[in-house]
């Protein structure tokens, strides 16, 4: 699984991370810090990369690959 | 559901008279954030909106548009360079308020600012304020515990989150607190409108003050410090001392006056509803759930305003340059288009998507320190005081604008 995390719309909730600590990694500011970059899901890490995408408000994280 | 202005207007559900008749006024059309019918019938009104009413109307004052759907909002939210920000958030503001940054502006200077302010208010640095928030939610309950009863807002909800605001982030006592609470409840909900600002201005006093006294002590690195280094401005002008102010106003503001709602809000459903108590008991894990669920339905604020800066649509209505348009964010978090079974309370709810904290650049900067003390006070509390319910023959007091709030809450415990 494949997801691309929107340069421009984070904002720094911090949903993803929340829900999926080890797929999705804040910087200091509390931001993805993945923005601009596709990243790879780990292998069972699906399911919590699929909820933290859905809690995103700004729904920045979108599925490049299932 | 209606999708669009076309759709509205045709369903008769929406005509004027039927909700004349319903809501004792056309909301649809002539919708008033300051009415009391609102604060009465809070959640049937949202739910109403959202479902009828992708767009509603006001005339109050010199009149606003509504937007009420998830996406509809998400995308005005985003969408900065067409719906500024720069001419404040309020709808028909009061003369003589001053604008408050780096809310009240677009980028690039909003993201001046937020790259500076950002770092203090981050989920690394919030996290290291845990222990004085928990220790302060012990404090606060030693106070009443033994009585066997408490008046919930005025003695914990309008405290803890001051408390943690002023102690962790700003460095200030919290002697002065009472009157700053003040200033900002009365600069938000007073009526007539037009005394807003004379609150407002005494809140604006004493952070000026403190903030030029801190402009005379040595360094602690803290965001006061950050806030007095400043930031250049892409026209390469310095920001200038009023912005300052404004900054530390405005983080007060948020750091005060909205946290309260949720957490009292919360606490009233559980004295409500002993079967979740028991499950948060049984299972302090789904407390980080139950709070993300409690903040889509219990949002302090409902509504923050953008100014159209180009003609637009939006959902089939015409904006014109210059027309205001408030964000409807407690109607956006119970859409049935975007979750389902919106209306039902549900603290297991697998995904919780909500407006709460604001949609876009200007996302409530404090939504990290806003968690950390909802969850410290509902852990404290429920560890203390695992049985209470709200005293019999009262009720939670109300007062909604574009914030909501609670003014009285009256529980009971077994001594």
């Amino acid at each position: 699984m494949r997801v691309k995390i929107d340069g421009e719309h984070c904002t720094g909730h911090g949903r993803c991370a929340k829900y999926a600590p080890n797929v999705f990694i804040l910087d200091d500011d509390g931001y993805n810090a993945d923005r601009s970059n596709e990243i790879d899901v780990p292998a069972g890490e699906e399911e919590n990369a699929k909820r933290g995408m859905k809690s995103c408000p700004e729904r920045a994280i979108t599925l490049v690959a299932e | 559901m209606n999708e669009t202005r076309a759709d509205m207007e045709a369903d008769p559900e929406v005509a004027p008279e039927v909700l004349k008749a319903r809501f004792g006024r056309d909301i649809a059309r002539d919708f008033d954030l300051d009415d009391p019918m609102f604060n009465d019938r809070f959640d049937e009104v949202l739910t109403f909106m959202v479902n009828k009413c992708p767009i509603s109307y006001s005339k109050a004052g010199t009149g606003y548009h509504l937007v009420n759907t998830n996406e509809q909002v998400r995308r005005v939210a985003q969408d900065w360079r067409t719906f500024s920000s720069a001419k404040g958030y309020m709808p028909n503001r009061p003369e003589g308020l001053p604008y408050l940054m780096p809310e009240e502006s677009d980028p690039p200077m909003h993201t001046n600012w937020r790259h500076k302010l950002n770092p203090h208010m981050s989920p690394k640095v919030i996290a290291t304020y845990e222990d004085v928030i928990r220790k302060d939610c012990n404090v606060l309950i030693d106070t009443f515990i033994e009585k066997g009863e408490c008046e919930f807002i005025s003695e914990f909800g309008a405290l803890l989150p001051g408390w943690a605001f002023f102690k962790n982030v700003l460095g200030v006592p919290i002697d002065d607190l009472a009157m700053l609470v003040e200033g900002v409840e009365q600069g938000t909900f007073a009526l007539p409108a037009e005394e807003r600002p004379a609150h407002m201005a005494r809140v604006f006093t004493y952070l000026d003050t403190h903030l030029r006294w801190r402009a005379t002590q040595p360094k602690r690195g803290d965001v006061i410090d950050t806030i007095l280094e400043g930031v250049i401005y892409d026209d390469g002008t310095e920001a200038p001392w009023d912005h300052k102010v404004s900054i530390l106003v405005d983080l007060t503001f948020g750091g005060i006056a909205t946290t309260t709602f949720v957490m009292s809000s919360a606490i009233h459903y559980l004295a409500m509803h002993p079967e979740v108590r028991q499950q948060l008991i049984d299972d302090p894990s789904l407390i980080e759930n139950a709070i993300e669920e409690f903040s889509r339905v219990f949002p302090p604020v409902i509504a923050l305003g953008r100014t159209c800066t180009r003609d637009v649509e939006v959902a089939g209505t015409e904006m014109k340059e210059g027309d205001f348009v408030m964000l409807t964010w407690g109607a956006a978090s119970r859409d049935p288009r975007a979750m389902e079974e919106p209306e039902k309370i549900d603290i297991k709810r697998e995904t919780i998507l909500h407006s709460t904290f604001g949609v876009g650049p200007h996302r409530c900067i404090g939504s990290n320190l806003a968690r950390l003390e909802l969850t410290a006070t509902i852990e404290e509390w429920l560890r203390r005081i695992p049985e209470f319910s709200v005293r019999e023959g009262t009720a939670p007091v109300y007062v909604t604008g574009f914030l909501r709030s609670m003014r009285e809450l009256q529980l009971v415990w077994p001594k």
